[in-house]
């Protein structure tokens, strides 16, 4: 019984902190969808660009750690600033729609340039830490759980603290949050809509970087990180499109549900149920919350 | 009014057109003196709100553009701005619908305003003390959402934000739409008291175009893109055609639905 227990905690603790993982990389969606109202598909190329970049930068040119991890990042400004200036600022007045378009279209466009600039093959990345289990943890608490994923938490706790803190009490913060409301009525008031765009895209950008750090050092840096980007959808359907604590929670909630699905439940369906679980769970949600468990609820005066 | 100095807002017949095809206004001159209170009247789709939109340069966010005339703001062309510089320049739109920032605080909305400005935060404490004396009732309410304050309470948040950005000139699109009596008074009190001590020109629209007229110095009628009639406040309130097309008042008294009735039976009885 005790065994049995043990083996489910475990299960469910690699869960949580497995959909941490998925956590950072719906964060990047939520910032852009809070400022924009679009869903930016291109959020898995940045994801694969500037981790490749990263490896690039460390294994290339045998730039140390610390300051291949700040280039990269700056790298993101940079194509935030582009993205601002080529092609958010032309489609100011279009649909959400066209804007949506153009970011499949930058997705390709990122794609590209990092394969051509840095080649296509399988880069492995090594931060230090391990996949494999705490040794500490397991022996004092019996449970086997991943130095990675421990550490994916982290990142995610401390990314969500800093976030939190930007938008709280900083004016830039302010002017994302009004711009999120009403955008017409932000500019009306002299809040301009291209330093705030600057700003989350940068913001998505650098937050690809940690998740693709994250996702590379398990998977290693390759193109598939680009479908990472698909599993971050059911997470923003349950936590909310526009909740950065609900892309948190709902990374959380997909990566136990999952585990613990594809143990109790797989072997019935023959096992490999984590691919499409999430989805089954995303479809309920949109058939009885729409808005996700935290999403902002449309306030409607009556 | 001929003096162009004294006019902080000169439009000359402008032509405002969307998506290149509809045409919104005809031909719209106004003169705002500064100082002054002007009032821009007329019904539903006249061309009120295309005319302030023209005048702080949102219409290109609606994809419309003036296409003839031009307009001068405090002495500088507007046609080359975007709303933010005009902002900078001093000139605030409170835009229709109040639109609030509903999931911010009341003080969130209105410390907002002042984002054009380069503040301190005890600056900012400073301005919104003297903001709250305009607008007590806000100050009461300041840690409230502001999407669950009411429809009075959430056309002062957007003036007060508009204030926050000290401007030289506002202008305000229908801030008493759907307001109870007391409350478009008290709105208008605060415009008036705005104007008189902070020394802001101010261009409204209305369809209130009794008391807006009251608290105005010079009104403009517009009808289908078109200035039909303009005057001082005065002359447009005892203006005969004015009592009878938007005050609903004819010279043999009140003239109701139910009086129109009653004529048209009269008339009818006589035929038969």
């Amino acid at each position: 019984m005790v065994d049995e227990l043990l083996f489910f905690m475990e299960v469910l603790v690699g869960g949580l902190l497995a959909g941490t993982m998925y956590s950072l990389v719906a964060l990047g969606f939520v910032l852009i969808f809070k400022a924009s109202a679009t869903f930016n598909f291109s959020q898995g190329a940045m994801v694969f660009f500037s981790v490749l970049a990263f490896c690039g930068f460390m294994q290339d040119f045998n730039i140390p750690f610390v300051l291949a991890f700040i280039m990269a990042a700056l790298l993101m400004v940079v194509v935030g600033l582009c993205t601002e200036r080529f092609v958010l600022r032309p489609l100011m007045n279009a649909s959400e729609d066209t804007v949506l378009m153009a970011t499949i279209g930058l997705g390709y466009v990122l794609e590209g340039l990092a394969q051509a600039a840095w080649g296509v093959e399988v880069r492995r990345l090594d931060l230090g830490i391990g996949d494999f289990p705490v040794p500490w943890i397991a022996d004092n608490l019996k449970l086997f759980i991943s130095a990675l994923d421990i550490t994916a938490g982290v990142v995610a706790a401390i990314m969500i603290i800093g976030l939190f803190l930007l938008f709280k009490y900083t004016k830039i913060g302010l002017g994302l949050r009004a711009v999120a409301d009403d955008a017409g009525a932000a500019s009306s008031i002299g809040i301009p809509l291209k330093h705030i765009m600057l700003l989350v895209w940068s913001a998505a950008g650098v937050v690809a970087l940690v998740a693709g750090c994250m996702w590379g050092a398990r998977a290693g840096v390759q193109f598939a990180l680009v479908d990472l980007a698909l599993k971050a959808l059911p997470v923003l359907i349950i936590g909310g499109f526009s909740s950065i604590p609900g892309a948190i929670i709902g990374g959380l909630i997909i990566g136990a549900v999952e585990k613990v699905l594809e143990v109790y439940i797989g072997p019935f369906f023959g096992g490999a149920i984590e691919g499409w679980a999430p989805y089954v769970l995303a479809i309920f949600f949109l058939l009885y919350r729409p808005e996700g468990l935290f999403g902002e609820k449309i306030i409607r005066r009556v | 009014m001929s003096n162009t100095s004294t006019n902080i807002l000169d439009i000359k017949n402008i032509e405002v057109m969307y998506d290149g095809v509809i045409l919104a206004l005809h031909d719209v001159s106004l003169k705002v003196p500064k100082g002054k209170v002007v009032a821009l009247l007329g019904a539903n789709g006249a061309g009120k709100s295309t005319t302030l939109k023209a005048v702080s340069t949102m219409l290109a966010s609606e994809r419309g553009k003036v296409t003839k005339g031009s307009i001068n703001y405090d002495g500088t062309s507007i046609d080359k701005q975007n709303p933010s510089q005009m902002v900078g320049l001093g000139m605030v739109q409170v835009l229709e619908g109040r639109r609030c920032f509903g999931h911010l605080t009341v003080e969130e909305n209105i410390i907002s305003g002042a984002y054009s400005r380069k503040l301190s935060k005890g600056d900012i404490n400073q301005e919104l003390e003297k903001i709250y004396t305009y607008f007590i009732r806000l100050k009461e309410r300041r840690k409230s959402q502001a999407a669950f304050t009411s429809g009075g309470e959430q056309q002062m948040i957007a003036v007060a934000r508009a204030m926050m950005a000290k401007p030289k000139m506002l202008l305000l699109d229908e801030p008493t739409m759907g307001l109870a009596p007391q409350l478009v008074a008290e709105i208008f009190n605060i415009v008036k008291e705005l104007n008189t001590k902070e020394g802001v020109s101010i261009l409204l629209a209305e369809q209130n175009t009794n008391v807006a007229l009251k608290n105005s110095d010079y009104g403009y009628i517009i009808e289908t893109g078109r200035v039909m009639l303009d005057g001082t406040a005065k002359s447009l309130l005892s203006n005969d055609q004015v009592k009878e097309l938007y005050l609903g008042i004819s010279k043999k008294g009140r003239k109701n639905f139910r009086d129109v009735l009653k004529e048209e039976s009269l008339t009818k009885k006589k035929i038969n």
